[in-house]
């Protein structure tokens, strides 16, 4: 190993677009061969059968004002969906981190922003599969799309809205944090509480009355009521879309990412 | 001379093979399991936190409902359920702390020293036993805060408390059997979906009425299922002996299964 | 190109760090370090954990800006012109950074391209360095299935993938076997070879002391000792030889035994009460070798004779000892 001729000449000309690819496809391919992508599959499947045929009987009996338990628990199917591919993305970023790699980059003629746009990109990919697998699951059980295509397509956009917000946020958690194993469990107590108490399962009324203000009023339900009101249902009660039935959404979403992207940014330039 | 004279005094060991030496070696080992399982807050979370929380949950996402339809309190399936669900989860970490163990050479250390060849695995049988009653305990509690009695008196109220630590075992038999001889992230996963459809699909849920008929003779015979009929019988009403000779079949013949296949594992994994 | 006033500053390769001061709430981790890697030298950075070696190779390959001071790196300061700094280094980590779900080949592969190559340029360059880092039978496995040595090896490799003008190998050998080390060793010689500066920090003295053309010895955040290997062995005594007898009454046969072996200072320093004596070594195992030869001339029976160098703590208790006297003595960077 003393020769030199195996030292090249060529020089570093980093070349951003590509880097990214690079960065994406490392996230991505590896997770298709080894059949993990699976997962963003059967984890809507299993979560939508484990809900619906238990419940479907208990929670519709006394009424919800919807024409099946199918139509009214599609947002839950949605939102849980989002929150398992978050949880993935945190044990991502949060292995490169602890591997690493994030100091490695810096080090590397690379733009600050690639490696979380690559991560991030890696998400959405996750995400889409898990939307429509979902979305599939709802079919599946009786879910409808009863609304015009813009309301479908606004469904849609949502879903994946709310799926970014939620990756991105779990990605800086990641990062920040010193243990996959110890992130990914505990990130599965959020969505547990979150998910259980709110309007996704049942409406507030059904709730104990100490805790209805709660349910009725975490992001959550709200995110559920937009779904609904997007999704539509023949019975008439799924609401209509107007400012006062988005906004509390927007708010919590628009939070969420205001606070995530800056931290975001500022953690990958790690210019301490 | 004096060193020498004391020495021969002090120690007390005997053949390594007497029953005396089975139980002293196996308080021992168990002492330090349980030792360090209080120390780590992970499975103190695991243990008793998760289970109290969900059977709070439980309660008010569905016990209402659940209420409503059958007339009964939903409680006296949600207790049980969650106890042995906390059983169960606790029994996967268990299996890979096993894993862990034997990668660390903890398992082979242990195996030189001159105690009973059995007090290794009756060790972990006894601790895991005593975190099954514990956490059992901690779930009927809070079961009682909500409204849990035992209307059956204090013999069933025992019987009670012993089928999750039977259940248990049976589990943690079948995860030991398969943890020493992977130990991988894999095996914890497939596990706790395996747990998670278990207790999804089981009375404790929701009332075997509640599903759909295609589904009630899985539901009805499926070993959670059974266990948790078994006790609802034993500390409220119902058929006992049904429940509990089915339980006593699914456990036992588990036990049968893997005993023998778990016992060669750990001390394959003993000698690695 | 970014301002030069310095002459000994080239537009490619060499490294120059004036007065850099960097610190992190209470703790001051570099307090005003100064020094110069001509290019294509090895620069041994010299120091024990805490003393600022880590802090100062993050500061020079751009992870962290300073508090004061210059550095200019192949050309490019640090703070003013990163983004070239960093097209132009390889860094190379303590635990080394790598995707573990990756092979070995992939890795290569990955960083090839993230370094501007084109596909095919990245796979042929990928299997280049397997076959030069002699890692043809685990190219295809998982990273995270490779032994010490070799993660070592996939690392290193995986920034030479282009040519850095500098390299900063963080304490590239600790924990690793004797075998291992030997390879990063002869890597670092072809380094040298390829007229590529090296700056290594490390926590053994024999390493700098076999690699490095400099050693800058750095403490609590400070240069306090710069010189080639051999001015500072120099400093601190080199090696020296330990003879311990069986018996104490024999002291006197060693010391006309040893002779000319025994300088006075050495013989001035024996009290009633020293079990043994120190000869200084300066041939290392010849020395040892002739002391043993007269002192079986002289049959003396002796219960240890070894030979002794001198520690990274005997270096900082002589330098630290000097510590108000050193400002004046010569070890102006040269």
């Amino acid at each position: 190993m003393t020769a030199t001729t195996w030292h090249t000449h060529v020089r570093a000309a980093p070349d951003t677009v590509q880097q990214w690819w690079v960065l994406t496809t490392r996230l991505i391919v590896p997770s298709v061969k080894t059949g993990e992508v699976l997962s963003s599959i059967v984890a809507p499947a299993a979560f939508t059968a484990s809900f619906y045929i238990p419940l479907k009987t208990v929670m519709m009996f006394s009424g919800n004002g919807f024409s099946s338990y199918a139509q009214y628990m599609m947002p839950l199917v949605i939102l849980q969906a989002a929150a398992f591919t978050a949880i993935s993305a945190a044990f991502r970023s949060a292995t490169d981190s602890v591997a690493g790699l994030n100091r490695r980059f810096g080090a590397m003629p690379l733009r600050p922003l690639v490696p979380v746009a690559a991560r991030m990109s890696a998400n959405i990919f996750r995400l889409l599969i898990s939307l429509a697998a979902a979305i599939v699951s709802g079919y599946v059980i009786g879910f409808r799309f009863r609304l015009d295509a813009a309301h479908t397509l606004g469904f849609l956009a949502f879903s994946l809205l709310i799926g970014i917000a939620f990756t991105l946020g779990a990605d800086v958690i990641g990062t920040v944090s010193k243990s996959p194993e110890a992130t990914t469990q505990a990130l599965v107590l959020p969505p547990l509480i979150f998910g259980m108490l709110s309007t996704g399962l049942a409406p507030a009324s059904q709730f104990p009355s100490w805790i209805q203000w709660f349910v009725r009023n975490q992001p959550v339900s709200q995110f559920a009521i937009v779904l609904r009101a997007l999704a539509g249902d023949t019975a008439g009660n799924a609401g209509t879309i107007s400012w006062s039935l988005v906004t509390p959404s927007l708010l919590w979403l628009a939070a969420i990412l205001l606070i995530s992207l800056p931290v975001a940014i500022r953690l990958s330039s790690r210019r301490a | 001379m004096t060193l020498l004279a004391a020495r021969t005094e002090q120690t007390t060991t005997g053949s390594e093979t007497t029953p005396g030496a089975l139980v002293r070696h196996t308080l021992i080992q168990t002492q330090r399991l349980l030792l360090r399982w209080a120390r780590n807050p992970v499975t103190l979370l695991e243990t008793l936190l998760i289970p109290c929380l969900l059977l709070i949950m439980l309660d008010i996402v569905v016990g209402g409902q659940i209420q409503k339809f059958t007339g009964d309190d939903a409680l006296y399936g949600s207790v049980p359920m969650v106890a042995i669900v906390g059983a169960l989860s606790g029994a996967v970490a268990s299996g890979v702390l096993l894993g862990r163990e034997r990668d660390a050479g903890l398992l082979a250390r242990f195996w030189v020293l001159p105690v009973h060849r059995a007090s290794g695995i009756a060790s972990r049988v006894l601790a895991e036993g005593c975190r099954i009653v514990l956490g059992t305990i901690a779930v009927v509690l809070v079961g009682a805060l909500l409204g849990f009695r035992f209307h059956q008196g204090p013999l069933a109220a025992l019987v009670f408390l012993a089928v999750p630590v039977l259940f248990g075992l049976a589990f943690a038999t079948i995860v030991t059997a398969i943890a020493v001889f992977t130990a991988k992230a894999s095996l914890v996963e497939g596990v706790t979906i395996l747990t998670s459809l278990m207790m999804f699909f089981s009375t404790g849920f929701v009332p075997l009425i509640a599903f759909p008929t295609w589904i009630q003779p899985i539901v009805r015979n499926q070993p959670m299922s059974v266990a948790v009929d078994a006790m609802r019988g034993l500390a409220d009403e119902g058929p006992i002996a049904r429940p509990l000779t089915l339980t006593l079949v699914w456990c036992l013949g588990a036990i049968v299964l893997f005993a023998v296949p778990a016992a060669i594992g750990f001390r394959r994994a003993s000698r690695r | 190109m970014s301002v030069a006033p310095s002459p000994t500053l080239t537009s490619t390769g060499g490294v120059v760090v004036e007065g850099i001061e960097k610190s992190f709430g209470d703790v001051h981790a570099l307090r005003g370090v100064d020094f110069v890697a001509a290019p294509g030298e090895v620069l041994g950075i010299l120091g024990p954990n805490g003393a600022g070696k880590t802090t100062m190779v993050n500061v020079l390959s751009t992870l962290i800006t300073p508090d004061r001071g210059r550095a200019v790196v192949a050309g490019h300061d640090v703070v003013t012109d990163p983004a070239a700094v960093r097209k132009s280094i390889m860094l190379t980590g303590q635990y080394a950074a790598l995707d573990d779900m990756l092979s070995g080949y992939e890795n290569l592969v990955l960083f090839g391209r993230l370094m501007g190559l084109r596909k095919p340029a990245a796979r042929a360059r990928a299997k280049e360095l397997i076959a030069e880092f002699d890692l043809e039978r685990a190219a295809n496995r998982r990273v995270g299935t490779y032994s010490g040595g070799m993660r070592r090896r996939i690392d290193i490799a995986c920034g030479l993938v282009v040519r850095p003008d500098v390299v900063f190998l963080d304490e590239p050998t600790t924990g690793l076997d004797p075998r291992s080390r030997q390879g990063v060793w002869d890597l670092v010689r072809s380094f040298k070879n390829a007229g590529i500066t090296t700056l290594l920090t490390t926590q053994y003295l024999e390493e700098a002391d076999a690699l490095s053309d400099q050693i800058i010895v750095i403490d609590h955040g400070v240069v306090i000792a710069s010189g080639t290997a051999d001015e500072l062995k120099h400093r601190t005594g080199g090696s020296y030889c330990e003879v311990v007898p069986l018996d104490l009454e024999e002291m006197p046969a060693i010391v006309a035994a040893l002779g000319s072996l025994l300088p006075a200072e050495n013989l001035a320093a024996l009290t009633p009460e020293s079990d043994r004596i120190t000869i200084p070594a300066p041939d290392g195992a010849k020395t040892l070798a002739e002391a043993l030869r007269r002192l079986d001339d002289a049959s003396v029976e002796l219960v240890d004779i070894a030979l002794r160098r001198p520690s990274l703590d005997d270096v900082f208790l002589q330098l630290t000892g000097h510590l108000p006297t050193t400002e004046t003595a010569p070890e102006v960077v040269s």
